[in-house]
């Protein structure tokens, strides 16, 4: 577990003078599930193909066990990816699909019945041998990929958005299923997803990606309570992000009022990115309130409501399972472990208001605005 | 209701058409096959083709040649073509079809040219007092008509198909193992042979039915079965010339079911 299997030190990729990875450099152990989470144009798709060897990095080096593997083709490197749409081969039937890679390397028949039957098994597709993939549902053609890419043994399982095209519910199943795949095979697990509650559920470490570079790598947890930036914090759950000084250790002003946090170790009045969390803030009377604002918008979300409150121009989003008004004024309640304080970085102002959820809103209505002019630009090569 | 009588309607002027050009002549070429001059019924026409025997085995093994061959030109020329940027591709296909927009008979009539005693290859060996080449009036020359004029129909259904080959199926072949050459064999050969199959339907089928290419390149001495019909009917014997006629188009039709079972189920042959 301590072994590193992959490192990628220095990778820079630029695809018709556009960078797509920037000076890349990460390391993943050997038997991690490591999720690669950012939104498209990113590089995560990128960074996947370089470690399967589709593209070559323009700078910096791939390192497998130690070895570098630069210039080495998709067919000698020991990993196996599982493909966006599945790519089945459609003039194979199921147990020829799941074969091939092992007739490919001339493994005795005998030995490939065996091993086929084993992955069906895995995959709960026993009595499927001679189905012609064309009919198969795409949960199942999913779990035919599966089997096609891990009947090799790879020593790194690659998963390129494998569960987009399947719908909520058995994506949920299908991500529970791929984790006990994972700890029943033991194999490093590298999987590329935009959506955050996946990459959350899943992985032992996440890497938040944009704009080409690592944001951030660590466990769920850490993600998603001691976020390093703005556009962590923003791309991970919902967050209000609000200026604020950092007077000393554990006090920070925002909104003209002092706060206690647990946060310590900045410079005496620094400006900080300060991150609080939707769940974390109570709705109190007026009286009895930190901040004061009113309540601009109630939406049910089921499990609770969701409120945007107005305060002085800036607006909040606060969850809480008790309903209030839309128009009343209310006082807003925050324990010192709900503050997060964050170093300033160029996201810095840039996401946290709760005005509209996405750039796109804002910049609707504006015929001047240019897509490539936000901060997550389409770039994706893929 | 309405929609299916639209359809009908849709489909008439082709109905009466393939009723008058290809259902009754086929009803035609049966009643000459299986009577005789007096319009009385008589196997005798069927069971006098074994005289023909001969050329039966010789058409259908130079038609064999020709499509085997046109297979060797076609098939890493379309390949090559799909690797091609898309202008590039699309100006070879333009001369590819462009040959075919010219007569048959005119493109026969130039290889004629090229190759005759006097033609344009001779005269170049004959600058270098090189004897001349006994060209016109050898199989060899009928099966260079055959492939010339026919490469076209084995190039278009290949090339159509492998330029539909997902590219991600590819990588996901070389990412199971599979090294440039496994990844021909394993991955894009067997899911290009729809195409093949198609092709050597339309080059087997009028290779082997050819007279005129016979009859010019072949200077009369290379006989196909398709000038014994010709030359039966052009004297009348349409009784003759129907029943080989008959017996072509059940072996045709015989051997296009045998390449069906070859090709995949949603494939099938596009002829």
């Amino acid at each position: 577990m301590d072994k590193n299997i992959i490192d990628l030190k220095n990778i820079t990729v630029a695809f018709d003078g556009e960078t797509v990875l920037d000076d890349l450099s990460l390391s993943i152990r050997d038997g991690e599930f490591v999720t690669l989470l950012g939104s498209s144009g990113c590089g995560k798709t990128t960074t996947l193909r370089i470690i399967a060897g589709f593209i070559e990095p323009d700078a910096g080096s791939v390192f497998f066990d130690g070895l570098l593997v630069n210039g080495i083709p998709p067919y000698k490197r020991p990993v196996n990816t599982i493909f966006q749409k599945y790519a089945l081969f459609p003039n194979l039937n199921v147990y020829d699909n799941i074969a091939f890679g092992l007739r490919v390397s001339k493994t005795p028949e005998k030995e490939i019945r065996e091993r086929v039957s084993e992955m069906l098994a895995l995959v709960g597709l026993k009595g499927f041998e001679k189905k012609n993939i064309a009919y198969l549902s795409g949960g199942q053609q999913q779990r035919v990929a599966i089997a096609r890419a891990v009947i090799n043994r790879p020593k790194v399982l690659l998963l390129d958005e494998p569960l987009a095209a399947l719908d909520a519910k058995l994506r949920k199943d299908m991500q529970n299923e791929l984790k006990k795949i994972q700890r029943e095979l033991g194999i490093t697990f590298i999987f590329v997803t935009h959506d955050q509650e996946e990459a959350l559920s899943m992985s032992d470490t996440v890497v938040v990606m944009n704009e080409g570079k690592i944001q951030q790598v660590g466990t769920p947890i850490d993600i998603y309570n001691e976020p390093q930036n703005a556009f962590v914090a923003d791309f991970i759950g919902e967050s209000n992000i609000v200026d604020g000084v950092m007077l000393e250790d554990f006090k920070v002003k925002l909104g003209g009022r002092i706060f206690e946090c647990l946060d310590r170790g900045f410079d005496k009045n620094e400006p900080v990115d300060v991150v609080i969390r939707p769940e974390d803030v109570d709705i109190v009377p007026l009286e009895n309130g930190m901040i004061a604002g009113t309540i601009t918008s109630v939406t049910f979300r089921g499990v609770h409501f969701e409120f945007i409150i107005d305060v002085c121009g800036f607006k909040w989003m606060i969850q809480t399972t008790d309903y209030h008004e839309v128009g009343e004024n209310v006082g807003l309640y925050i324990e010192p472990d709900a503050i997060h304080i964050m170093k300033k970085s160029k996201y810095s102002g840039m996401f946290g208001d709760y005005s509209s959820f996405s750039d796109e809103m804002d910049n609707i209505s504006n015929p001047d605005f240019e897509e490539g002019q936000s901060a997550d630009k389409e770039v994706d090569p893929s | 209701m309405k929609r299916k009588g639209t359809t009908a309607l849709l489909n008439t002027p082709y109905a009466v058409w393939s009723t008058i050009f290809i259902v009754v002549p086929l009803f035609i070429v049966m009643y000459y096959a299986f009577t005789d001059n007096n319009g009385a019924f008589t196997l005798e026409n069927i069971k006098n083709l074994g005289n023909y025997t001969d050329i039966f085995t010789i058409s259908i093994l130079y038609s064999l040649i020709a499509t085997l061959i046109t297979i060797i030109i076609a098939y890493p020329f379309a390949y090559a073509m799909t690797k091609k940027s898309v202008s590039s591709q699309k100006m070879q296909m333009m001369l590819i079809m462009l040959p075919m927009w010219m007569n048959l008979l005119i493109r026969t009539y130039s290889w004629l040219n090229i190759l005759e005693r006097n033609g344009l290859i001779n005269n170049f060996l004959g600058l270098f007092g090189l004897e001349p080449l006994k060209m016109i009036g050898t199989p060899g020359a009928v099966i260079l008509g055959m492939v010339y004029n026919y490469l076209p129909y084995m190039i278009l259904p290949i090339y159509t198909v492998l330029s539909k080959i997902d590219p991600t199926l590819l990588e996901a072949a070389e990412d199971l193992g599979c090294s440039s050459f496994q990844k021909m064999i394993r991955l894009i050969i067997p899911m290009s042979m729809p195409g093949v199959v198609s092709g050597i339907a339309m080059v087997f089928v009028p290779s082997v039915s050819t007279f005129y290419i016979s009859q010019k390149l072949g200077d009369g001495k290379v006989m196909l079965i398709g000038d014994v019909i010709e030359r039966q009917i052009q004297m009348n014997h349409y009784d003759v010339g129907a029943s080989i006629s008959l017996v072509l188009m059940v072996m045709i039709l015989i051997s296009m079911a045998i390449m069906n079972r070859f090709s995949d189920a949603d494939g099938g042959v596009v002829v």
